[in-house]
């Protein structure tokens, strides 16, 4: 998916800077805090109630954002629904991150067979489309969490291991590495030292950015019934069930669809501002 | 350049038949096509199933099943649908114009839109205007595509009855899919045009193009564009290949008689030879613009050498 | 803005010209073949296009088609047609005794062999002409729901000339039959045009136009219904009833129809190996709050697997009532530990189901036991789950006999190594199964079919859980569309304003 941007751009004023990291950092707090405290708040999230289904919103102070078709409460699933985006979200870049970077790692500071092998199977997977495959696999293992963040992994690693190759490559012929190298440093100390650090940077920002499109990713897949379970509190769930009561119940999918966008937007203003502070070429 | 031709060329045609190797392989492993004839309530045994399976010829072992395929693309031919015996290149002749046509429109009209934005932004870094085209860019990042295309038809289909809700019946139904597309887009590139140009308007041969006395407007989108653009190039070309294979949802939503509905539903039913046939035109088809994004880098900025 | 409204106002499926219906339909069945599908899509189109011998009535009546009418001789082994005279094909070739054969040949040889429908008609050993409006079907085995058949898909009269002289992929994509409507245009995936046949037997349809529209997604048709793009939608989930029925155009029809919907248990494993924990299962859910609350009113509590439509069906034979307190008391006493875990396997693509299974999930939660719920794609639980005896405890099945015969369902499920059984083997049920395929005599089947059911019942094989109404909406442009239980629409009759 091409949302992760790396946009060279330069050093923003401070103003823009703070705003960026004061809201990006409230609006991801305040998700990540609602997501770990829903269990001890709602622990009877699936809990029904036949008799008050599809209740409005700000009408019943046990259900201010209101009912599902199924009399769930659909503050407290929205809280826990967060917990799978969360939980995709990071696994799923985590994943990524530390298959791409030892692949890239490998390929880059080795080069030869192992550099060939991680550039054809880099150009498999772009000329792969993502939601084909997704759709094969998903009918094959069956939908579910696991399976959902595997996919997302097997489709992500490459961009961390091309960037991680670029970087690894051109250091590699660095004075400083050389060095290094000509005294006997192994190789792992070298690429622990001094690869590895500058290649932070750009990796965090990366993975910030992905979180936000996994996400996205994640609540698109559950909307077409590839994702997790649906019975499982999700906010793709939630905007798929809630799909055909848009017109008669806009909340039970209007507030699924604002904590997405929320919790997106907080990612990104934060990937925003991570990019300005750390990808050593917006401060060059 | 011969040289590299030939071994970009080799390249692509590993790539695309390791693609269709994998897909067919593993849609195999998904389930038979048989299963859909279950769906109706059928008063069916195994005895007729395994009849319908040999007469459909998945009985056979996976490398017979695949040499076939590949003797009929050499053949330009990619075979019979399972359920309709219709042929495979007439559905795709069908859906990938249709897919084109809602691609091009779409990275065009967010092109039109954020370049002129971009560079605006980039001018006037740091400025009011700036800044509210960066904040709604990240808004414009942060919903998901088929939210967005269920509100359009809220409102311009069933409230306003400006346009006609799904299908492919003329101009008029290329406006929502499109623009929903286009929107999510634009918002991607407004950043990456600004990023681009506040990288080119810093180098030295734009400052030395100013200090000419050149025109603003003649150094801004004749010289500091043409500089930008390879960065432009490469997302847009990676951005083609998401747009053919991954609108799936978007093209659902619209029932839009694209690639990615036909995929979908062939992969619901089973229907190998379409899953083939979609996979092996999406692979090449990217393959193809990723080929022609590299051989562009060289034409815009001759710095680029090919190796 | 102005081309886009330009171009709105000349789209085909937008602005409709007077007296083209326009009617969506989930599935594009591909193959207009009458005996390559069983896709309940593809009668919503063939029924207009084809004929049989025989027709059914939307009230489910037999009555004749391209046969005035039949008798049984020979120790109900030979049954001879009398065919209705002066009838032709598109194509303009005569409808008679040897297209008939041709159909009947076609359908039970080789060309039949690759598709399902076959499996329906291997009762006919041979069809013989006798003259040109006679013709006999000779029968190898006996099958009491046959004359039900000859008015289902696979026994529809195709041309003989056209399907030799094109072939056999040009008639799958240009069908061609003695219907109310002609072929016009097919575009795969997309639509499927025919035009009133002026000749028809039955009298001229009174609309000019008949576009079918493949739309698979249920919000997608309904907003094509609310912004007018089509006239009639056949998938309609009851969370959008609401919708429509605040649209002052449009009309829902909801009538009991053919499925019925049912929880089969695991009869060889686990807790519901016991038939006292089965019943108590089935005690343990209130279903009448599932219709009344998920359902909306739109289905009926059933006793036995089958709707209230069905041949075989005893309105006597009550439900199991719901009583929570009993069913944990028969657990308690089978020695079911609390907290049991119970898995339910169903469709995750049935939104509906989606909402039932959680309803059913906290009512088993009530009685303590931790019910596990596990989704499944169609092709996966059909193909491999189900018939390889891989489900949980409980596991979704959604049957619609077309036959509207308790046969169809009870002998599908109930004999052992059938397809759908993969849990049972009951020498009880099966001699009762096969003594009513046996017999012609419609009495002795329905007793016989009322006795299985009870057993079934008694046995807690299943819980039934509602018969589901058929559900569709119109535009109240349309008219003189009799309620179609199984939206087999014929279009003849139908009127727009």
């Amino acid at each position: 998916m091409s949302l992760a941007l790396p946009v060279r751009g330069r050093r923003r004023s401070a103003g823009i800077r703070n705003f960026e990291l004061i809201a990006g950092g409230i609006l991801t707090t305040a998700m990540v805090a609602l997501a770990l405290v829903a269990p001890t708040l709602f622990p009877n999230v699936n809990k029904m109630d036949l008799r008050a289904r599809l209740l409005p919103p700000f009408t019943d102070l046990a259900h201010w954002l209101g009912t599902d078709p199924l009399g769930h409460d659909v503050f407290a699933r929205i809280a826990t629904g967060g917990r799978i985006s969360l939980v995709v979200g990071v696994v799923s870049v985590l994943g990524a991150v530390s298959v791409g970077t030892l692949a890239g790692l490998v390929a880059g500071y080795y080069r030869g067979i192992a550099d060939t092998i991680l550039m054809r199977i880099a150009d498999i997977q772009l000329a792969l489309p993502f939601m084909l495959m997704a759709i094969t696999f998903i009918a094959i293992l069956g939908p579910g969490l696991p399976i959902l963040i595997t996919l997302m992994i097997v489709a992500q690693w490459v961009q961390y291991a091309r960037l991680v190759r670029g970087i690894t490559l051109t250091l590699r012929d660095r004075e400083f590495v050389q060095a290094a190298r000509a005294i006997g440093v192994a190789a792992p100390v070298i690429i622990w030292k001094h690869v590895l650090p500058n290649a932070a940077g750009p990796i965090i920002v990366l993975m910030t950015l992905n979180v936000a499109n996994n996400i996205l990713l994640e609540s698109s897949l559950t909307f077409v019934g590839l994702g997790v379970d649906p019975t499982v509190p999700s906010w793709g769930g939630m905007l798929a069930d809630g799909r055909t009561y848009v017109q008669t119940a806009w909340w039970v999918t209007v507030f699924p669809g604002l904590a997405i966008m929320f919790t997106v937007l907080g990612l990104n203003l934060l990937g925003d501002w991570l990019r300005d502070r750390l990808d050593p070429t917006s401060s060059r | 350049m011969t040289g590299f031709l030939l071994r970009r060329i080799g390249l692509a045609v590993f790539v695309i038949l390791a693609v269709t190797v994998l897909v067919a392989y593993s849609v195999r492993l998904s389930g038979d096509p048989t299963a859909m004839l279950l769906t109706g309530s059928g008063n069916i045994t195994q005895a007729d199933i395994d009849r319908i399976r040999a007469a459909l010829g998945v009985d056979r072992p996976f490398v017979a099943q695949y040499l076939d395929f590949l003797g009929g693309v050499l053949h330009g031919d990619l075979g019979l649908t399972f359920f309709g015996k219709t042929s495979v290149n007439a559905l795709i002749a069908q859906a990938l114009p249709a897919t084109l046509l809602l691609a091009f429109l779409s990275l065009g009209l967010s092109l039109l839109i954020s370049i002129p934005l971009g560079i605006h932004a980039a001018v006037h870094r740091g400025s009011w205007s700036d800044q509210t085209v960066r904040l709604l860019s990240l808004v414009g990042l942060s919903f998901p595509n088929f939210w967005l295309a269920m509100m359009f038809v809220l409102i311009f289909a069933i409230t306003l009855h400006w346009l006609p809700t799904s299908g492919f019946f003329g101009a008029s139904s290329l406006v929502m899919p499109a623009a929903t597309l286009g929107l999510i887009l634009c918002a991607i590139n407004v950043r990456l045009v600004r990023g681009a140009m506040l990288e080119t308007l810093s180098t030295q041969y734009i400052l030395v193009a100013r200090s000419k006395g050149l025109a603003e407007r003649l150094v801004l989108y004749k010289h500091a564009l043409r500089n930008c653009l390879i960065p432009i190039l490469t997302y847009v070309g990676l951005q083609f290949g998401d747009l053919i294979g991954g609108v799936v949802i978007v093209e659902k939503v619209f029932n839009w008689p694209g690639m990615g509905s036909l995929a979908f539903d062939a992969i619901s039913a089973r229907d190998y030879p379409v899953i083939q046939g979609v996979v092996l035109v999406l692979a090449t088809l990217i393959v193809l613009v990723n080929l022609a994004v590299d051989i562009a880098y060289g034409l815009v900025d001759p710095r680029v050498r090919l190796r | 803005m102005a081309l886009a409204l330009g171009g709105a106002l000349l789209a085909p499926g937008l602005a409709q010209a007077a007296g083209t219906l326009t009617v969506a339909l989930a599935s594009d069945a591909e193959s207009w073949d009458p005996i390559d599908t069983f896709i309940l899509d593809w009668g919503r189109v063939g029924s207009n296009i084809y004929d049989g011998l025989i027709q059914r009535t939307p009230d489910l009546k037999l009555q004749p088609g391209l046969a005035l009418s039949w008798e049984m001789l020979d120790d109900n082994t030979r049954i001879r047609f009398k065919l209705r005279p002066n009838v032709t094909f598109h194509d303009g070739e005569p409808f008679n005794a040897d297209a008939v054969k041709y159909s009947f040949d076609r359908l039970l040889g080789e060309e039949g062999g690759k598709g399902p429908q076959q499996a329906n008609y291997t009762a006919i050993k041979s069809v013989e002409v006798i003259d040109d409006m006679t013709v006999d079907f000779h029968l190898g085995s006996p099958d009491p729901v046959l004359l039900t058949k000859l008015a289902g898909y696979g026994a529809m009269i195709v041309p003989p000339k056209y399907v030799e002289e094109h072939g056999e992929e040009y008639f799958n994509a240009h069908p061609c039959g003695t219907g109310p409507f002609k072929f016009v245009e097919y575009t795969p995936k997309v639509s499927l045009t025919l035009e009133a046949n002026p000749d028809y037997w039955d009298g001229a349809p009174k609309v000019d136009k008949l576009v079918y529209r493949f739309i698979a997604e249920a919000a997608t048709q309904v907003a094509e219904l609310q912004s007018g793009g089509i006239d009639i939608a056949t998938l309609v989930p009851i969370s959008l009833l609401d919708t429509i029925k605040a649209d002052s155009n449009l009309t829902v029809e909801s009538i009991t129809g053919p499925n019925a919907v049912a929880l089969r248990f695991n009869t060889k494993d686990g807790i519901t190996k016991d038939p006292k924990v089965r019943k108590a299962l089935i005690e343990a859910v209130d279903r009448e709050a599932i219709i009344e609350q998920i359902l909306q009113g739109n289905g009926k509590p059933i006793a036995s697997f089958q709707s209230s439509l069905s041949f075989g069906n005893d309105p006597d034979l009550k439900p199991i009532p719901y009583d929570p307190d009993a069913a944990q008391a028969a657990l308690t006493e089978a020695g079911v530990a609390p907290g049991s875990k119970v898995e339910l396997d169903f469709v995750g693509s049935d939104a509906t189901f989606r909402e039932v299974a959680q309803t059913v999930a906290a009512f088993l939660q009530g009685i303590g036991l931790d019910p596990q719920l596990k989704s499944y794609e169609t092709n996966v639980l059909f193909k491999d789950v189900i018939p390889n005896g891989k489900t949980g405890d409980l596991f979704q099945m959604t049957w619609g006999g077309w036959t509207f015969d308790y046969d169809n369902t009870a002998y599908l499920l109930y004999h052992s190594g059938q397809y759908w059984n993969p849990y049972d083997k009951d020498q009880t049920l099966d001699d009762m199964l096969e003594k009513q395929r046996n017999t012609y005599d419609q009495d002795a089947r329905q007793t016989i079919l009322r006795q299985i059911a009870d057993y079934v019942a008694d046995q807690a094989i299943e819980m039934p859980l509602y018969n589901l109404n058929t559900i569709y909406a119109m535009n109240k442009r349309v008219h003189d569309l009799p309620p179609t239980p199984d939206i087999r629409f014929r279009f003849n009759g139908v009127t727009l304003d």
